[in-house]
């Protein structure tokens, strides 16, 4: 990515434009195979390193198993085979689209995963959502109140927002909202027997909104100081000089120019929102991946947990390479190549 | 106390503030009873396969019954698919007559076949079961007539009738096709048929289990028409959930009885754990060989002030591996709190000269906030006596693999402790220590081997007690273990719930709980 300064750059066609585009991702395409593998050769070395194997997992501290009775599980889960074997095996599995079985209980990963992706789509996005428009609004408010009460006020809601991690948030919104004013429930994506999409919304909102509000802190202060900083330049004086008003400058003449950082702020947050998700879910009792995740790693089940990793890999870097081709879409002069 | 049964007439008003608290949850079917059945020690959590598990049979025995079951008390074992059994005269059989008005959920009878097919499984290898090692004994399983079994064992094992509180019944007309390694992870366990008070009617990954009313339990249709067992990765959002009406079950830790005691919602049932906490101490480690450091560690820790202080009285002190007062000698030594005499016990086995002033690793895998108190003031106390003593907080399978590859000196450990004293057998006989069993602090007393070995094969009731109570006071006199205290557990039930029953039992249940005769108000 690079920005083009020379004015007749903005003339280049829309087709060649639509070309270099797609040359760019291509490329990032194939710089992102060789990433996505070492992420996977990482996390798979991490998980193998961990003490405490996934028979250990299947047998509490003081049950009693015969070593032929561990043997039989060894053998089927693949454990019987050296760490880099069964790697190979799993990254050959990946290639035919299959993920593989749970040790736990022989489920097919991709059906686990399957059935927790709305879920956490659901609640990722409605974060995602929540977060970047309040972010976005309050950062607005506070760089038009500038030193003012109102943004001395959202500040001290940053630094406090920013530095509480995600579990305290919830467990404090679920004490207040749930248990004291009973506005909502206080967990679980349906109530028993009511599986339609209002009671789904009315578990969701709670915990969508907890899950955003870090968000929002960090994405205020970006489009606040984003913001501060096109208000020094000469042609935002301009404006002023010519009488425009003071929202309408901010709206119409900053806002467009500051928003280059947000996009940037926004998909770099999209990993930190996905891991708070899973602290979330579990506060929550939100059925989404994170759930699973941590399901898969106190039984150290391998194939899940590798399974999951995939895919939340695969999301990360395409939200990052999207990121790009917004950037390019709200300033024409950077251009993708 | 072991178990109360919540009455209708005691709670009346507070009920009143309960009703208020549950207007928010009032789309929830009115006639369900909502229990997070899996949170806390005693739950397994969405793993179905009951012959696989070490724990959750809260839950397996509202869908599924086992031959025989405890008294809420754990002091009797009565029947409950048998109508009784007996073991022959030359203990070379057990024989268990079954009752006759039993069916499975899908209307098929239950038979000694089915019986027969599930013990079977049980000491197929391919299934992995738990349970195998309890039914080492039992050579063969025949069904002599549709409601007799007969096991013929090798040696009398008198702790058949407690293995079988354990063990959920299948049927065999259902599960008869699959092969056990396929039984074993199948998906049938994801919508199985019982014979239990409550049929299985759907199951929602990560958020819940609902069962309906069996009509035809053979103790009578349930009074409640829905049982949903709900899911809770974190036990303090079951604990809130309670507290705002929208569960009417689940399990609660210490801290989260004493938050929560003005709650109007909820009435707390307190029982001993049954889990004795002690200190593990590496058997193989020369350090430990002199019983008069063991001594020491026991009499520099004050029991009465962690109990008293951290578990606010709710706690009573062990004093040798067994733990039901039936078992314990009224003239055992108690090893009261005394740092002068375990320094003068440390210097005269030189410990200094045999620790050379080394930290005490401690392994643990409790990560609650009491048992991080405890170890703290366990290491202060230790530490006026001159043993340093360094925590080490590791999850389940770590701890596993560390002390099973013996990578330890000392742990901080519980052991669920009977109702039948032979379930400590694995952890304490020397043909069980590792890599063949969970013998894991290698303790190797002959004396002891012995004891086990005869209880085993005793099927006298008061005799049995006298070889239990010896085996106290061996392992009081030998400490191979040093034993703390059994803690009390604690279950939450909304005031709605009446005609409950239970109580914090190891691995939950086994036994009558009697979920038919609950009622919601």
């Amino acid at each position: 990515m690079r920005v083009r300064q020379h004015p007749d750059d903005n003339m280049a066609s829309g087709s060649l434009r639509e070309d270099c585009m797609l040359k760019y991702l291509l490329n990032r395409l194939l710089v992102n195979i060789p990433t996505l593998f070492a992420i996977l050769l990482t996390v798979f070395i991490l998980v193998n390193l961990a003490p405490g194997d996934p028979v250990d997992a299947f047998v509490p501290p003081t049950a009693i198993l015969t070593d032929q009775q561990k043997d039989v599980l060894r053998h089927e889960m693949g454990l019987d085979q050296p760490a880099p074997v069964r790697f190979v095996i799993w990254l050959k599995q990946v290639a035919h689209g299959d993920l593989g079985y749970r040790y736990k209980d022989g489920t097919k990963v991709i059906d686990e995963i399957k059935t927790r992706i709305v879920p956490t789509l659901l609640l990722a996005m409605t974060g995602l959502t929540i977060g970047s428009l309040a972010g976005i609004g309050l950062g607005l408010l506070s760089a038009r109140h500038y030193n003012k009460r109102l943004d001395h006020l959202l500040s001290v809601f940053a630094y406090l927002a920013i530095s509480s991690p995600a579990f305290l948030v919830g467990i404090i919104g679920m004490y207040v909202f749930s248990l004291q004013l009973s506005w909502f429930p206080t967990g679980g994506y349906t109530d028993p027997g009511q599986e339609g999409m209002g009671n789904i919304l009315y578990h969701l909102a709670l915990p969508a909104t907890v899950l955003s509000i870090q968000f929002i802190a960090i994405l205020m202060r970006y489009t606040r100081s984003g913001l501060l900083e096109v208000m020094t330049q000469d042609y935002i004086r301009t404006a002023a000089a010519k009488g425009l008003n003071a929202n309408k400058i901010m709206l119409r003449h900053a806002f467009p120019n500051a928003l280059i950082p947000i996009v940037t702020v926004i998909g770099a947050n999209f990993g930190a929102l996905i891991g708070g998700a899973v602290f979330i879910e579990t506060v929550f009792s939100w059925p989404g991946m994170g759930m699973l995740f941590l399901d898969g790693i106190e039984s150290r089940d391998y194939p899940l947990i590798m399974g999951i990793t995939l895919l939340m890999a695969v999301a990360i870097l395409v939200v990052n390479m999207l990121t790009d081709v917004i950037y390019s879409w709200i300033d024409p002069r950077i251009s993708l190549r | 106390m072991f178990a109360y049964r919540i009455t209708g007439k005691l709670f009346l008003p507070a009920a009143l503030a309960a009703l208020l608290n549950v207007s928010v949850a009032a789309n929830v079917t009115e006639s369900a009873f909502i229990g997070a059945f899996d949170v806390g020690p005693q739950g397994n959590a969405q793993k179905f396969n009951p012959l696989t598990a070490p724990a959750g049979f809260s839950f397996y025995n509202k869908y599924f019954s086992t031959l025989t079951l405890y008294d809420a008390g754990f002091q009797k074992i009565s029947g409950d698919l048998a109508e009784s059994w007996s073991f022959a005269k030359d203990g070379k059989s057990f024989t268990i007559k079954l009752r006759k008005d039993v069916k499975w959920h899908d209307g098929q009878p239950f038979t000694a076949n089915d019986v027969k097919f599930t013990l079977g499984l049980i000491k197929d290898p391919d299934m992995a079961s738990l349970f195998a090692v309890r039914l080492g004994d039992v050579v063969s399983i025949k069904a002599t007539d549709e409601h007799t079994v007969v096991l013929e064992l090798a040696n009398m094992d008198a702790s058949i009738p407690d293995a079988l509180t354990s063990i959920m019944m299948l049927p065999q007309h259902l599960l008869a096709k699959y092969t056990t390694k396929e039984l074993r992870t199948s998906d049938w366990w994801k919508n199985p048929v019982g014979t239990g008070p409550y049929k299985w009617t759907k199951y929602l990954p990560d958020q819940y289990v609902e069962l309906s009313a069996n009509p035809d339990y053979f103790r009578g249709k349930p009074k409640i028409a829905k049982l949903v067992n709900r899911y809770y990765k974190d036990s303090s959002a079951a604990a809130i959930a309670l507290a705002a009406g929208e569960i009417q079950y689940t399990y609660l830790t210490l801290d989260q009885v004493k938050e929560n005691q003005s709650s109007h919602a909820f009435n707390v049932i307190s029982g001993p754990s049954q889990v004795l906490n002690y200190i593990g101490i590496n058997n193989n480690d020369p350090r430990f060989k002199d019983v008069r450091i063991r001594q020491a560690i026991l009499m520099a820790i004050d029991r009465g002030a962690i109990i008293k202080n951290l578990y606010g009285g709710n706690a009573q002190p062990g004093q040798c591996a067994l733990t039901l007062p039936k078992f314990v000698p009224a003239d055992i030594n108690k090893y009261e709190a005394s740092p002068a005499k375990a320094k003068a016990l440390l210097d005269e086995a030189g410990w200094a000269r045999l620790n050379k002033g080394e930290p005490l690793e401690i392994l643990t895998y409790y990560n609650d906030q009491v048992s991080k108190d405890v170890i703290a003031t366990m290491q202060s106390m230790l530490a006026q006596v001159g043993i340093n003593l360094k925590p080490r907080f590791v999850d389940a399978p770590t701890f596993g693999q560390l002390v099973d590859a013996g990578k330890f000196s000392l742990v901080f450990a519980g052991a669920g402790n009977g109702p039948d004293p032979s379930t400590l057998m694995p952890l304490l006989h020397s043909a069980y220590a590792p890599p063949k069993g969970v013998n894991r602090m290698r303790v190797n007393l002959p004396e002891l081997d012995k004891l086990f070995d005869a209880g085993q094969s005793e099927v006298n009731e008061a005799k049995r007690t006298d070889i239990y109570k010896q085996m106290c006071r061996v392992t009081n006199a030998q400490l191979p273990w040093i034993p703390l205290w059994v803690a009390n557990r604690y279950g939450g039930f909304s005031k709605r719930a009446q005609n409950v029953i239970w109580t914090p039992a190891p691995g939950g249940g086994r036994y009558q709980d009697s979920p038919e005769n609950w009622m919601l108000k």
